[in-house]
């Protein structure tokens, strides 16, 4: 394999980086975690752009947990997500995506800011930051500003992301008021797999099983993650149960516009889509759950 | 044999590799230390099917670090390869015939500047008519892949009345079954070295299956004299039948050839996945046939093979798919026959089971199907169709002994009993479904109805010391591991004292291709019988000297002694000198050959195996209504491998074959033209791993060693039957094409009806 001609350079503060950002023409590329970059490398779809790693910048790590908020840097990996008690506590859905997504190496370099950057449609970081209305923070040596996921991510692999800016970290609010923090992911196989469907589910049920506020959002089955406020609105007020979800059947089906790729077809993931929400009806297992099979 | 003194056999034994590949050592192709090679890589057709109007190397001749690039035009030989049909141009000359076809070969300095040359290569084309359906490709106007014709081999096996007897049938089930194209995924891709010794021999390090096979091809292609070439066996990491083509070898020899100078090739994945061998997809219809009572009585198959650019092992996959369709049953009636056809897809060849995993899964399918027609439990209807001593096959052999099917139905069948009892019907979590299948397999150990030899040195210098020489190519199953113990056994000698040298041309004879899991059996009587002659040598003088007769005799860590008489002993050293001063060559050869019969060409009648192993692994599988997900919980995996003479190693090769089993039955797909390596191509990870419950079954087999027969296909075989059986079981709903992957188990709850809510049949646009 030919590996194709690029300049790098690994700033060591935020400073120095968008201060070289600056400098440097809108055809380099940020490298995070570099676990994408390395495959467009291989694969030479980045040939000739200089890259830029990130991973040295001090100002991109950490989890800073406060009363209301969790503040991520976007250089923090998915084990450290997956790991982290503050995550866990502010942001559980988010959490589980992180236990899941890829394998333990990817894990150990993926960065979550490189997870957004990337606007996959299947990225598994996404739909738990979209129900929690996550805002970034992105940063240039002029100025710095705050922009929400769902304007931040525009299509596929296509981002808000101005020349010279870096996104430093990602604000939550943390979703303590919500009863059931869910993430779910189909793949072709248990680890390892890119989503075919998932769906990140946040649901406040009073005692008697009555869905007071449902967040929803699902990933994979449109250019960017779906959120339906129509969903939302026809399940909140109605009981967590089978008829109520199935009922919903339809307005899913409007909401999300999925395709046929290599992975599986349209059809699939329009059925699946509903799938993983009948889901919430059920206890979700731990990924380790074992079964006695004796 | 006395029982009592057998030590060696049956007993785990580190594997004899284990230590330098657990310490890293560079043991592979790549790993080879050269002085200032060249690198070789190869321009690949972009296009199916096309004329080679024109291929133009100067302007990528005069790019820098080139030393050179070759075509068709410089292939000093005879430019076609293939094991079993000849029709594999190692640089094509005139036409391509299937995205990956070798163009050019081009040796650089540096893998850059090869890199740099091959897109500099202009290749003008005329595109062709691309045929991707074989049953296209039998069409009387399809335009023709090969010269003679896309038909490439017939495989009828003929037995009884069948017609007549389906229609004195109770219950006759007739389904077609479909799978895809695989990719063999082994660890190490593709690789070899090589450099022109003093004397002028083409040395050839080669990541193969088939060390003496590639031997011969090289010189032919090459046109020089067989003691011109020299294949070594470098560490192989896995094979699974795709190294039993020559990849590399054969670019190695031709830059050897010319340019004289050391030279490396190391497929990257991408290129392994490209330009390699796949599984052959296989359509099988097939028509089964039973009494009231349940007994098979008719079987008709139709199988097609789509075999892709090239022959490679086609015609042996479309052989062993015929006459393994029947499953290890009696069935008096059959009428099968299997086409092996070129198309414009990739090549297929040898992986893992030779056509028997693909006909396993239609014929275990159909026991099920028929079994639930009957009313019979799926267990019952194979004990009782099961083949036993005495038997006879759709082949018309007579079955003799070593049949071990009903040994693993029975040792599967309390955990069956156990399963159906309480945990396929104890609640399964909301929106799961648990079911539980049985897959049996058998599988002929060895080359289909035709000669497949072996041979093996055995040697003991003046010091009593031994030395083993085997062609069999290790590539990770533990061959060489189990040829030891049984010259270990046979000698007295624990096998991590016996010198191995293993699959390198120079100094071993031909041990044949490491596969049909045939290494065991018929490598493992070469060296038995090498073992034996020496033997028999020093108890002959042994005899002599201690005036005891031969038959007391036995030779047990360096000494002979007297079995009756243990007081009565002598070095085996004091032995091997009296032997050396008479002039006794204490270097003995020994060979196996299996005793078969080539089948009839219009009938199949014949005996295709001397031997063969069976198998019947137990899933239990919890399907996701919601999603299609299906989680194997566990494989109880029982086989008859006649005898373990490494146990370790067999149960190492059970594990793998579930692996790769679950693999075929649930994810797997190549798809030409889209599959491009690992990132698309799934196979399981641990995760997807079941709990594995592996049973060593032992019916010995008389002319094996020690009773062995092999492991290695076996293995895998039963497995995606069982879970499809298990699938099918949970559902109510079978499915009928592999994998079964996500989409397709969603497709069948929702058939089904088992897909919650009031949206399960329709579809919505």
């Amino acid at each position: 394999m030919m590996r194709p001609k690029a300049t790098y350079v690994r700033p060591g503060t935020l400073t120095e980086a968008v201060d070289l950002l600056q400098d440097l023409d809108d055809r380099c590329k940020l490298l995070a975690g570099g676990t994408d970059v390395a495959t467009e490398l291989r694969s030479g779809a980045i040939r000739g752009r200089c890259l830029v790693d990130l991973s040295a910048l001090p100002e991109l790590k950490g989890i800073h947990e406060a009363e209301e908020e969790l503040v991520i840097g976007s250089g923090v990996t998915l084990s450290e997500i997956a790991s982290s008690a503050g995550v866990a506590r502010g942001a559980p859905a988010l959490a589980k995506a992180a236990a899941v997504f890829g394998s333990r190496q990817i894990r150990n370099m993926a960065t979550i800011g490189g997870n957004i950057c990337r606007a996959s449609p299947a990225g598994d970081t996404l739909p738990p930051l979209y129900v929690q209305d996550a805002e970034l923070e992105l940063t240039s040596s002029s100025k710095t500003r705050r922009v929400s996921i769902r304007d931040f991510i525009q299509g596929p692999g296509r981002i808000d992301l101005k020349a010279g800016e870096i996104l430093k970290c990602i604000r939550l609010k943390k979703a303590a008021d919500f009863t059931m923090h869910r993430f779910d992911k189909i793949g072709n196989r248990k680890a390892l797999a890119v989503s075919i469907v998932n769906l990140a589910g946040l649901v406040a049920l009073s005692p008697d099983g009555i869905i007071q506020r449902i967040r929803l959002a699902w990933g994979s089955v449109a250019p960017t993650v779906v959120r339906s406020s129509r969903v939302e609105a026809f399940l909140t007020g109605k009981p967590l149960r089978m008829e109520t979800l199935d009922q919903a059947y339809p307005l899913v089906q409007d909401a999300i516009s999925p395709i046929d790729d290599a992975r599986a077809s349209a059809a699939y993931r329009r059925r699946v889509a509903v799938g993983l929400l009948f889901r919430l009806t059920t206890q979700q297992e731990s990924p380790d759950s074992i079964m006695d099979i004796a | 044999m006395n029982m009592k003194e057998i030590k060696k056999i049956g007993r785990n034994w580190l594997r004899r590799d284990a230590a330098e590949k657990l310490r890293g050592n560079p043991v592979f192709c790549a790993d080879l230390t050269l002085e200032n090679p060249l690198t070789l890589k190869v321009l690949r057709s972009t296009h199916a099917h096309a004329r080679i109007k024109r291929i133009d190397v100067d302007r990528a001749s005069r790019t820098q670090g080139i030393a050179r690039i070759f075509t068709a035009a410089d292939i000093p030989g005879k430019n076609l390869a293939g094991i079993i049909n000849k029709d594999h141009p190692l640089l094509v000359p005139d036409k391509v015939r299937h995205v990956g076809d070798a163009i050019a070969l081009v040796a650089a300095e540096t893998e850059t500047a090869a890199e740099r040359a091959l897109q500099a290569i202009q290749v003008t084309y005329e595109d062709l008519p691309v045929i991707r359906d074989p049953e296209e490709a039998l069409k009387e106007d399809a335009p023709r892949i090969h010269e003679t014709g896309n038909l490439l081999f017939t495989r009828k096996i003929k037995r009884g009345e069948v017609e007549r007897a389906f229609d004195d049938c109770a219950v006759v089930v007739e389904k077609t079954y479909r799978t895809s194209f695989l990719e063999h995924a082994y660890l190490e891709p593709d690789a070899g070295a090589g450099y022109v010794a003093a004397d002028g021999t083409l040395v050839i390090y080669a990541s193969t299956q088939n060390p003496h096979y590639d031997h011969g091809e090289v010189a032919s292609l090459l046109g020089v004299a067989h003691e011109k070439v020299r294949i070594i066996q470098a560490a192989t990491g896995g094979g699974f039948g795709s190294k039993l083509d020559l990849n590399t070898q054969g670019f190695i020899g031709l830059a050897l050839y010319y340019l004289g100078r050391p030279v490396r090739y190391v497929y990257s994945r991408e290129e392994s996945f490209l330009a390699t061998a796949k599984r052959h997809p296989l359509t099988i219809t097939i028509k089964t046939g039973t009494d009231s009572q349940g007994r098979l009585m008719a079987m008709r198959a139709r199988i097609l093979c789509d075999t892709g650019a090239y022959g490679s092992y086609g015609i042996a996959v479309a052989s062993r798919a015929a006459v393994h369709a029947t499953g290890p049953y009696e069935v008096p009636n059959v009428d099968i026959e299997a086409l092996c056809v070129y198309t414009n897809n990739p090549f297929a060849g040898a992986m893992r089971g030779f056509g028997a995993p693909q006909a396993a899964f239609a014929f275990e399918s159909q026991m099920d199907l028929l079994a639930g027609e009957l009313g019979i439990s799926p267990l019952e209807m194979r004990r009782q169709n099961a083949l036993r001593e005495g038997s006879f096959t759709g082949t018309g052999q007579k079955l003799t002994a070593s049949v071990g099917i009903r040994d693993c139905l029975n040792a599967v069948k309390p955990f069956y009993e156990r399963v159906m009892e309480k945990w396929r019907h104890d609640p399964a979590p909301t929106f799961k479904k648990r079911g539980v299948g049985l897959g049996a397999m058998w599988y002929g150990i060895g080359n289909t109805g035709l000669q497949n030899p072996s041979t093996a040195q055995i040697e003991m210098d003046p010091e009593g010391s031994v030395t083993l020489y085997t062609g069999c190519a290790d590539i990770g199953q533990g061959s060489t591991t189990v040829l030891s113990q049984i010259a270990g056994e046979m000698l007295g000698l624990s096998p991590g004292a016996i010198r191995a040298v293993v699959a390198d041309t120079k100094y071993t004879t031909d041990a044949g291709a490491t596969s049909a899991s045939r290494q065991t059996y018929i490598s493992g009587n070469a060296v038995k019988d090498a073992a034996g002659k020496l033997v028999e040598i020093l108890l002959t003088e042994a005899s002599n000297l201690l005036k005891r007769p031969k038959e007391s005799l036995i030779v047990d860590s360096g000494l002979i002694r007297d079995k009756n008489d243990p007081e009565k002993t002598v070095p085996v050293t004091d032995i091997v000198r009296r032997a050396h001063e008479k002039g006794l060559s204490l270097k003995c050869q020994g060979s196996f050959d299996p005793v078969t019969e080539p089948l009839d060409p219009e009938t199949g009648q014949g005996v295709p195996y001397a031997t063969y192993a069976f198998a019947c692994h137990l899933a239990q599988v919890t399907v996701d209504v919601l999603t299609g997900e299906v989680e194997v919980n566990r494989i109880v995996a029982a086989h008859d491998v006649g005898k373990a003479i490494n146990p370790a190693g067999v149960i190492g090769q059970i594990y793998g074959g579930v692996a790769m089993g679950i693999g075929f039955g649930l994810m797997e797909r190549y798809v030409p033209g889209r599959t491009v390596s690992l990132n698309d191509y799934d196979i399981p990870t641990c995760k997807d791993m079941p709990d594995i419950v592996p049973i060593v079954v032992e019916s010995a087999e008389p002319t094996g060693p020690y009773g062995a027969k092999g492991v290695g296909e076996p293995a895998l075989i039963p497995t995606a039957p069982a879970v499809l059986n298990a699938i099918s079981d949970a559902l109510g709903e079978r499915i009928y094409t592999l994998p079964a992957n996500l989409e397709r188990v969603l497709e069948a709850a929702v058939a089904a009806g088992v897909f919650p809510g009031s949206h399960g049949v329709k579809q919505p646009a």
